[in-house]
């Protein structure tokens, strides 16, 4: 049995519970994972976490869309920032964040509010929040997601609010300017998805949207929002996959 | 990894359901969260400090706005502006019920959600703004779920209860809830029964749009975010609206009317927070209601005339 988590301070908590349900069915369905001589179906448990007991129980978290503000003031005040830490950077378990959650897992993030916004880091990247602008800026737009498969359609990626990864943190500019407690630091960041901004746009380079470094998963838009269930299957995979290779260690 | 595809990409969703997709989407994104009504850029920034997911820019709180009496209308951009500058969460304002025109400022302004609200005095007597025809999306307040699906049907991609804003009573707002739900009990217990012509049936009796009755009886829930507004003045308040099913709460008056002074207020607006992300934890409660401390005086529904009332605006 793996525990996913959902971290239920605030935001769209419910739509990747139901997302990750539909996920699980299809990966117990799949020949895939079913011809696998080694093991059977994985078995999830899927649970909404709003303090350290729960936390402790998951083997893997997903950290939702909504406003990373509040997420972070929330967090701070229940004392699950240090937990969360230790969760991501240290039990090096699968974490993937959505939008907000993309921010809170950032070592750095630009346009926040004044006097800043404690973030609980694992990614070497600075995310620039509400890259696009307000809600009118909002838009949905196809992805092409090569992680996904090379055979497989675009995903339809829902960007609200949105923040992007304005920058890779090198690890030679992290002295002195990141987190000292970072642990990731040697594993490369890698970049999984990329928006392509329609040709005319006022600035045509792309920007980053989806990024990985290590067990640290992170995607601007909200896959959550859609019925597309490909990207919470593949998630589901690594973690399991991770069981398997011994990377982690599931809780009994 | 094996494709997946078969429930996969469905990239052929029209650019009508993107541009709703992706309007409710921000309002699914303030779920679990507390918008605060603030006047001013020093309030909009005690709001984002103690943890709202968004503000609600206008001139003056609704109490104030019974007080004062007179035409109450869309608050000046100016104000608005600054209040945008100050923070960096979603900051939303009110338009007249039926002002396609305030509601055209407001969008051009660039807030992220309108408020289409009966706090202010309405400008048409017999329509609302047709909402689907704006980018930006829009927030209508409710009294029954058959108020609550017309405006959806124009366009609306979030609701609120309507309560009676400005009283620090939380009874119409338990009201409004309390009919919402047992309408959509009605709604469940008529598919179940009867089927499609039983829901069409009481979408007549309502006055709802028969499609959207029947998603939400499919759903168990409003097709949308539905927040809790209206007389929500205390942690408990807040906690007792999650309670019954709502995503979240605006708080109107009660986070800055008649508090010490801002340090007051900053406590209130934390306290609600906190009530609102663990409303079923006692003990957070407890802690809440101290780190509240004294309410607004507020004024009682029951000694209402019906023309002081507000949720009666809007149709």
């Amino acid at each position: 049995m793996i525990t996913i988590g959902v971290l239920a301070l605030q935001g769209g908590v419910a739509e990747h519970l139901s997302l990750l349900q539909k996920a699980a069915t299809s990966l117990s369905s799949s020949p895939d994972t079913t011809t696998r001589a080694d093991t059977k179906a994985p078995q999830f448990e899927f649970i909404q976490v709003r303090t350290k007991d729960q936390l402790a129980q998951c083997d893997a978290l997903i950290i939702p869309g909504g406003e990373s503000t509040t997420m972070s003031i929330v967090a701070q005040r229940l004392g699950l920032l240090d937990p969360l830490r230790e969760f991501v950077k240290f039990q090096n378990k699968p974490v993937w964040g959505t939008c907000a959650g993309l921010v809170m897992l950032a070592e750095e993030a630009s346009a926040v509010k004044k006097g800043g916004q404690e973030l609980i880091g694992g990614l070497d990247v600075k995310v620039l929040r509400n890259r696009y602008g307000t809600q009118i800026q909002s838009f949905v737009a196809d992805l092409a997601l090569p992680f996904l498969g090379e055979a497989e359609g675009p995903f339809r990626g829902v960007f609200i609010r949105a923040p992007v990864v304005e920058d890779i943190i090198q690890p030679a500019r992290q002295i002195g300017g990141g987190d000292a407690e970072t642990t990731t630091g040697t594993a490369p960041v890698e970049v999984l998805g990329v928006y392509r901004k329609p040709s005319g746009a006022e600035q045509e380079d792309d920007d980053i949207v989806a990024v990985r470094q290590r067990n640290v998963f992170g995607t601007s838009f909200h896959p959550e929002l859609t019925e597309d269930i490909r990207i919470h299957a593949w998630w589901l995979k690594q973690v399991v996959d991770a069981a398997r290779h011994g990377d982690l260690i599931v809780n009994a | 990894m094996a494709a997946n595809g078969t429930n996969g990409s469905n990239a052929a969703a029209s650019s009508s359901s993107d541009a709703f997709t992706v309007k409710a989407g921000l309002a699914q994104m303030l779920k679990g969260g507390v918008i605060m009504d603030v006047t001013t850029a020093a309030e909009a920034r005690i709001a984002e400090e103690a943890g709202a997911c968004a503000v609600m820019a206008l001139e003056r709180i609704p109490s104030d706005i019974r007080a004062m009496g007179g035409v109450a209308r869309m608050s000046n951009p100016a104000m608005i502006k600054e209040i945008q500058a100050a923070v960096t969460i979603p900051v939303m304002a009110k338009a007249r019920i039926g002002h396609v025109v305030e509601c055209r400022i407001l969008e051009a302004l660039g807030v992220d959600y309108i408020d289409e609200s009966e706090v202010l005095t309405p400008a048409d007597q017999e329509f609302h703004v047709a909402k689907a025809d704006f980018t930006i999306p829009f927030v209508c307040g409710c009294r029954n779920l058959g108020e609550a699906l017309r405006r959806i049907k124009e366009g609306a991609a979030m609701i609120r209860t309507k309560g009676e804003a400005g009283t620090g009573d939380v009874v119409e707002a338990v009201k409004h809830i309390r009919t919402v739900n047992s309408e959509i009990a009605r709604a469940k217990a008529a598919l179940a029964s009867g089927g499609e012509l039983a829901v069409a049936a009481l979408a007549r009796e309502i006055g709802a749009d028969a499609a959207l009755l029947l998603k939400t009886a499919e759903l168990g829930r409003l097709p949308v975010v539905n927040f809790a507004a209206g007389g929500v003045a205390t942690p408990a308040d807040a906690a007792l609206m999650m309670h019954f099913g709502c995503d979240g709460v605006f708080v109107g008056s009660g986070i800055f009317k008649d508090a010490k002074d801002p340090e007051h207020a900053a406590q209130r607006a934390r306290a609600i927070v906190k009530a609102v992300a663990n409303y079923t934890d006692m003990n957070a409660l407890v802690d809440a209601s101290i780190e509240h401390g004294t309410a607004m005086k507020g004024i009682s529904n029951a000694g209402m005339k019906p023309e002081e009332r507000m949720a009666g605006r809007g149709w």
